[in-house]
């Protein structure tokens, strides 16, 4: 009787255990695999596991892990949608509230992301602040207009306000060239455009090149070899609109280089400090 | 009663133990199955599945291979090398252990990290256990120096093989067939446009010789009118610009001939070669 005993209730044990250790594609085994896939970093295969495992039963913080991971593979716009099913009953509503407009923040449209955060709905009590603090970063990132100094640095501590201030002013009187001033200083003193523009070895060359092969038509004409007094003059029209054309060119490389470094320094700036954002995850 | 009672659970935790490597062999036929349809990016998730449930580590060294063979057939040669690496861990014999660490050598000789491949062979060839596979080990040294675009090198090492060996004649072909850089300057020194036309380039070799002899005459025709500046001037910025043009040209070109040249057997070598290929 104990031995029949015994057999049943191995059985049934084996049988509860059986449907979880045969079928790795059973609810429990995908979440443990895609659990294992997301802390290995693998998010898109992680998502691939979540994804199957919320069809079966509801959690919010795998719900959260989904979302998380489409952001940590840059599909924004996924993450973002998925961030936004927990904003109502969930206990991490306030944590993806922050990480909707992350999402959005990475998506690169400024624009969007300030009409955001005008929206009542979407708005964090407990991260307030760091949205602020991503809102603020977007007028460094983008041509909209600036805000007041005073403004767009309140959300950042002490430390972090010198910096951003000076970014502020670096935005806000840009140290271009213009391409009409680069121009007019070329037509009146050829190379005097790429000088104002910072290559001055290249200004000097342009002007000594001009002036030795004007030099040059002129005695060719003087001694009688036609031939060479018209490519030497050819030569001259050559570098002289040349210099016009690169003058313009390089005060708008100029300006574009201001604008890359700008952009470049404050991005490191920013990631480097992670966007003044907490780390968050489960 | 003890002794059948002992007897029992013992037949039923084995057929536990085997009904659980059954999943783990259903499993692999899954993810092999994918690999064999070519759906490499499903068949490592499957591989990785398996390595998850596969506790024991049963499957280890076959799973982590086999993904490094996927990884290599999309191109993905760093996690590849990482893959065949792991495998290698957990080889169980001499044989499993050749062929990962092969793998290995032939992903870097594809991602053109050519001199890991090549010291990676050399140490292969110094380890006492894989001395009966000295003929596999030359053959992707061999590889390693084509894919180096060291073909002199190339050609000796698959003479070692058999100096018949049909890699052989292709390295050695392709590196007659190739010009000298030096050589193609130092004839432009001599004669501007010699080293164009030595590279296969007669038109550019015969106008840079045509462009020397005009901005020549005009140096010193320049001079002998007794119009010093002109000639120092023509001869500094248009005859010297033409020569030193000439000379740099000449190095380009038979640097643009030889990769022509190394590209059609390497060309030659995708298309059409049959043999085992990295």
């Amino acid at each position: 009787m104990v031995f029949l005993f015994t057999f049943f209730s191995a059985q049934i044990s084996f049988a509860q255990q059986d449907s979880d250790s045969t079928n790795y594609f059973s609810p429990n085994n995908r979440l443990k695999f895609g659990s294992y896939l997301y802390k290995d970093k693998d998010y898109l295969r992680a998502a691939e596991e979540f994804k199957e495992y919320l069809k079966f039963s509801y959690d919010d913080t795998v719900q959260f892990k989904l979302a998380n991971s489409f952001l940590k593979i840059g599909r924004y716009t996924e993450a973002s949608d998925n961030f936004k099913t927990l904003f109502l009953g969930s206990s991490l509503s306030e944590e993806s509230r922050l990480m909707f407009f992350e999402s959005n923040f990475f998506l690169n449209d400024y624009n969007f992301f300030r009409t955001l955060t005008e929206k009542e709905i979407y708005l964090t009590e407990k991260y307030s602040r760091e949205v602020d603090r991503l809102n603020s970063i977007t007028y460094l990132f983008d041509n909209a207009k600036l805000p007041d100094e005073n403004l767009l640095l309140k959300p950042f501590s002490d430390s972090a306000k010198s910096q951003i201030s000076a970014f502020f002013l670096e935005k806000k009187f840009p140290k271009y060239r213009s391409v009409t001033t680069a121009v007019l200083l070329s037509t009146v003193i050829p190379g005097a455009g790429k000088i104002y523009t910072g290559e001055i070895g290249d200004g000097i060359t342009a002007f000594v090149a001009t002036a030795l092969s004007v030099y040059l038509s002129y005695n060719n004409f003087k001694n009688d070899h036609q031939f060479r007094g018209w490519l030497f003059a050819g030569l001259t029209a050559f570098f002289y609109g040349g210099n016009i054309y690169g003058s313009a060119a390089s005060a708008q490389i100029y300006s574009a280089r201001i604008r890359f470094n700008f952009e470049s320094e404050v991005k490191l700036y920013f990631e480097q400090r992670n966007y003044f954002l907490p780390r968050i995850d489960y | 009663m003890k002794y059948r009672h002992f007897l029992l659970t013992v037949v039923f935790l084995l057929a536990f133990e085997v009904k659980g490597q059954d999943n783990l062999t259903r499993q692999l036929e899954f993810a092999n199955s994918l690999f064999s349809e070519g759906r490499y990016y499903d068949a490592i998730t499957e591989y990785k599945r398996l390595l998850f449930f596969d506790s024991a580590g049963i499957y280890q060294y076959k799973v982590d291979y086999r993904i490094g063979e996927c990884y290599k057939a999309g191109a993905k040669l760093d996690d590849a090398i990482k893959s065949f690496s792991q495998a290698s861990k957990f080889a169980k014999n001499d044989a499993e252990l050749f062929d990962s660490k092969t793998q290995i050598i032939r992903s870097n000789i594809l991602r053109k990290t050519t001199e890991r491949a090549i010291q990676l062979c050399t140490e292969l060839d110094k380890d006492e256990r894989f001395r009966t596979k000295m003929d596999t080990i030359i053959y992707w040294k061999g590889w390693a120096y084509m894919f180096a675009d060291d073909w002199a090198n190339a050609a000796n090492t698959f003479a070692k093989i058999s100096p018949e060996h049909e890699l052989r004649k292709l390295s050695e072909q392709t590196d007659k067939e190739k010009v000298s850089v030096t050589f193609a300057k130092v004839i432009s020194y001599i004669l501007p446009g010699s080293g164009a036309i030595y590279s296969g380039k007669f038109l550019s070799g015969l106008m840079s010789l045509g462009w020397n002899v005009l901005a020549g005459y005009w140096t010193i025709n320049s001079f002998l009118e007794n119009r010093a500046l002109d000639g120092v001037v023509v001869g500094e910025l248009v005859w010297l610009r033409f020569y030193r043009g000439a000379i740099q040209n000449a190095g380009n070109f038979a640097v643009e001939k030889n990769l022509e040249i190394a590209n059609k057997s390497l060309r030659f070598l995708q298309n059409e070669y049959k043999g085992t290929k990295p």
